[in-house]
């Protein structure tokens, strides 16, 4: 998924969540005191509290940008998933202050793999009901049509492929049942696969995808180009649920694109059955407004939250004067320059060291805002996904174009005339081509790239243009020959280092279109690599092969790191957020409450 | 008149339609995002951005799509729907046209009402401590950015974040149907930042226009006919010189329907010219080709009923 929506993770995290989460089930129900602790600006959202807080009331979020899809089976937005992941329940899923510990959501347990790795067979909890208007109880057959129909092409999933197309089937799926996908009883529902890669089917159970939908109200829904179910209609699993008529219809009820939704108890939740809290009484999002001023409303107000990125100046302010309504979350993805392996002057190895040792990732820190939004990034694996450690941690592989995140000129001299050109200038003649993203800090960060190339004496054509443009037209069509883009960026899907490596680094992810191997990476070793890391089973084995790959991309200067990014976010002084660790920080409805 | 009033019809319809293929062919040579893509989201494989693609229609030559447009519009009416939200774009201008109405509408009162005032008292006391006062905040509120004047207001008086708490602050719009009173209050804001440049601009506008046209002979004869100098002034004076007023009155008051995008963003008043914003955000095309044609109907519109006016105001214009 790309940096527009990053998500987030901390290793760290995942002891204090099952701490945390344990005494907060053992609290459940107990009547308990309400006990607040607020967290202050820089300090990790790991320790936040869960359980024991105030229930009721109405949480206002402001919310720069509309979303984009609320149907479970096409949505692919970290902004999305605040509101998917409060009104829908997939089989498994990670509690707000984890980024790595999955816990069973829609599953009663974790899941049974045998047959090597190919076969994963999963429980679900009895006793879970559809919302309005369906209410009637949640059964495997309904999250096998959930993820069946994520390859109609009227639905689209964008990962079905990259995360279920092991299952024995899905390659030729289009929406009918697929032979891989078994429902030997009502709460039980197995996966055959072609590949002994159970281990990352579990994660992505994780995903909206494995959201249980009624197939007898959503596959008429489905018949249309695209679904209707998710812009019109919707039935939920999760504490709440969209506003909507009795018919199910929340278009224009309970959402109003480009203005508002709100969220309310869904009746036929059973907490019973779910880890959730879900303390509000009602969320309303209001969409739109003026980052500046929504920033200003959240600071000074009360029970209200901002849910997208605040801007800059807002950050700053709220850093020095409102230390406690501000909260970063490390771990949240990274952004790079990508440099062309397939076409023109980074065809050549040692000019892409010479890029990574002459980038100042000091500056473009400093640029996004500062040491509390981010760390210069030195690998391609980042904080808190699984091999980090084992990659290199915080300094990264020990090369010399990696040790000055400052820029080394001399270093980067070295490399220029390792490539053939004895001046330590590049003196190929040909332009190089540039395409960053207009507005900030994505401009400061393409200068500064452009800035770097300059210096080692590449003639640059920097072009900026709005980013959708950036996206769709430019970096991820190959056929342009786009050489450098600076605003890439990554982040995973769910807890397992592939996510972070395979798609944007490995030969075959490469498409004519849409394509996310912006570097366009296609060396054979490291395709080899990746292909056999997947198989790996266990984890310190999977991550450390994992770990190798991330070596080799740093080995061959794939792209030049930029940053390892944290993201901010900001509530107001009435309110107890509670963050997603695992989705870049974003708020989660589920357990934030008010004072 | 008749004549006049059907010919000037038809070249607008005239007029539309090359906006509405300008348009077309800009959206399809600029580099925005392509709406098959967007649609399909993130990590769409290339099969399902094909198929949004042909569902959509955008695998037609242009000039096919163009066709197909214009036949909808023609024979039903129909601007097509969102590719993003998928809601039929006659609906969400409908939805979002009464906002952007009410926010032009006390615009345009206050600053008629204050440029109007301002003009003629600068003019007939101009070179005065007052005239030069008027002429300078006038310039002062020209000079002023309308998105930094927006920002000012807010952080000075409005109730959330003001200084000086006196207003409702941005996202407080409330439909006029579902609340009158807080209707009034939620547009008081953004009414008097929107309609300070016009005012400003019109106050000097009508300032020099009526200094001309009091040196004029037949103001002379008012005068010398013995009549009142407010009679002088108001009845003849002022009817002279407001022509040019009206021409540009028209046209402001047909670009503003068609959306105050930045008054809009900044008080977060869900309006036309904020929906065409998101709207080209998300390459939503269909939008954007309907606001921008709403935006020229109104332009179309104003400027026949400007010059129909001009024959009532202005005795020396026939229309023919």
């Amino acid at each position: 998924m790309k940096s527009t929506s990053i998500h987030g993770s901390v290793r760290a995290a995942g002891a204090i969540a099952a701490l945390s989460l344990a005494l907060g089930l053992a609290a459940c129900g107990s009547g308990s005191q309400t006990v607040t602790v607020a967290l202050k600006a820089g300090e990790s959202p790991a320790g936040q509290q869960l359980y024991n807080k105030h229930r009721g009331g109405v949480l206002t979020v402001y919310d720069h940008e509309d979303f984009e899809h609320f149907d479970t089976g096409e949505s692919y937005a970290g902004q999305d998933y605040t509101v998917l992941y409060a009104i829908s329940r997939p089989l498994y899923s990670y509690p707000p202050n984890s980024a790595n510990k999955l816990s069973p959501d829609v599953a009663a347990a974790a899941p049974t793999i045998s047959d090597g790795g190919k076969t994963l067979s999963v429980n679900i909890r009895p006793h879970i009901y559809f919302g309005p208007p369906v209410n009637r109880e949640v059964t495997s057959a309904d999250v096998a049509y959930a993820i069946e129909r994520g390859a109609n092409p009227n639905v689209a999933c964008p990962y079905f492929q990259s995360y279920f197309g092991d299952v024995v089937g899905a390659k030729s799926a289009n929406g009918g049942p697929i032979a891989g996908i078994q429902t030997p009883s009502k709460y039980t529902i197995a996966f055959h696969l072609t590949k002994p890669t159970a281990s990352l089917l579990y994660g992505a159970l994780s995903l909206p995808l494995s959201s249980a939908v009624p197939p007898e109200f959503v596959r008429p829904l489905d018949a249309h180009s695209p679904t209707t179910y998710g812009t019109e209609y919707l039935v939920a699993t999760g504490p709440y649920m969209l506003k909507a008529n009795s018919k199910g219809k929340f278009l224009g009820i309970g959402y109003e694109p480009g203005k508002s939704a709100t969220l309310v108890r869904n009746p036929s939740w059973n907490p019973h059955t779910d880890f959730r809290p879900a303390y509000l009484d009602r969320i309303e999002i209001n969409i739109g407004g003026e980052p500046a001023v929504i920033g200003q409303q959240v600071l000074k107000g009360q029970d209200v939250v901002q849910n997208d990125n605040p801007a800059q100046s807002i950050v700053k302010e709220a850093y020095e004067h409102y230390p406690t309504q501000i909260t970063f979350t490390p771990g949240s993805g990274t952004y790079y320059a990508s440099l062309n392996n397939a076409h023109g002057p980074f065809k050549n190895v040692n000019l892409r060291k010479a890029v990574w040792a002459a980038l100042n990732r000091d500056a473009l820190v400093k640029v996004r805002g500062g040491s509390l939004t981010g760390q210069p990034m030195t690998h391609f694996l980042y904080p808190g996904v699984s091999g980090y450690e084992q990659a290199g941690g915080a300094a990264g592989p020990r090369v010399d174009y990696n040790e000055h995140p400052e820029g080394d000129m001399a270093i980067a001299t070295k490399y220029v005339k390792l490539a053939g050109y004895p001046s330590g200038k590049y003196t190929g003649g040909e332009t190089v081509q540039v395409v960053g993203a207009t507005g900030e800090p994505e401009e400061g960060m393409a200068q500064i790239t452009n800035h770097a190339l300059e210096q080692l004496g590449f003639k640059t054509h920097l072009s900026l243009v709005d980013k959708s443009a950036m996206y769709e037209k430019y970096c991820t069509v190959p056929a342009q020959e786009i050489d450098v883009c600076p605003n890439a960026g990554w982040v995973r899907d769910f807890a397992d280092p592939q996510t972070v490596l395979y798609v944007p680094f490995n030969g075959h992810a490469i498409e004519p279109e849409g394509n996310s191997n912006w570097s366009q990476v296609n060396d054979p070793q490291i395709n080899a690599a990746m292909e056999k890391a997947e198989l790996v089973v266990g984890e310190p084995a999977h991550a450390q092969a994992w770990a190798k790959i991330d070596e080799m991309l740093v080995q061959q200067a794939v792209a030049a790191p930029e940053i390892f990014a944290n993201i901010a976010a900001i509530e107001g002084h009435g309110v107890v957020g509670v963050n997603q660790l695992w989705n870049s920080g974003a708020w989660d409805y589920d357990f934030t409450s008010l004072k | 008149m008749t004549r006049y009033i059907l010919r000037r019809v038809l070249w607008g319809g005239v007029l539309l339609f090359v906006v509405s293929a300008l348009t077309f062919v800009l959206f399809d040579l600029l580099p925005s995002g392509d709406p098959a893509r967007l649609r399909a989201g993130r990590g769409a494989s290339p099969q399902a951005v094909a198929h949004i693609r042909h569902e959509l229609g955008l695998d037609k030559p242009i000039y096919t799509q163009f066709y197909d447009y214009v036949k909808g519009i023609v024979l039903h009416f129909d601007l097509g729907y969102s590719y993003f939200s998928h809601a039929s774009v006659e609906s969400l201008i409908a939805d979002r046209l009464p906002a952007t109405v009410s926010l032009a509408a006390g615009a345009i009162l206050i600053w008629l009402l204050v440029g109007v005032s301002v003009g003629i008292v600068s003019a007939v006391r101009r070179r005065t401590l007052l005239d030069r006062s008027a002429m300078g905040t006038a310039l002062l509120f020209i000079s002023a950015p309308e998105y930094w004047l927006g920002l000012l207001a807010l952080f000075l008086f409005a109730a959330d974040i003001g200084k000086i708490p006196v207003f409702p602050g941005a996202g407080s719009y409330v439909a006029l149907s579902a609340d009158p009173g807080k209707w009034l209050s939620s547009l008081v804001l953004p009414w008097l930042v929107l309609a300070a440049s016009f005012a400003a601009i019109y106050a000097r506008l009508l300032r020099g226009s009526l200094i001309e046209v009091l040196g004029e002979d037949y103001i002379r004869t008012a005068r010398a006919k013995g009549l009142s100098e407010r009679r002088v002034v108001m009845r003849h004076g002022v009817r002279g010189a407001i022509t040019p007023l009206i021409t540009v009155l028209g046209l402001d008051v047909g670009t503003l329907l068609g959306g105050a995008l930045l008054i809009e963003v900044v008080f977060d008043i869900p309006g036309v010219g904020r929906l065409n914003y998101d709207a080209i955000t998300h390459a939503d095309f269909p939008i954007v080709q309907g606001t921008i044609l709403l935006a020229a109907l109104f332009i179309v519109v104003a400027n026949i009923l400007v010059d129909i006016s001009y024959a009532y105001l202005d005795p020396r214009v026939r229309l023919r």
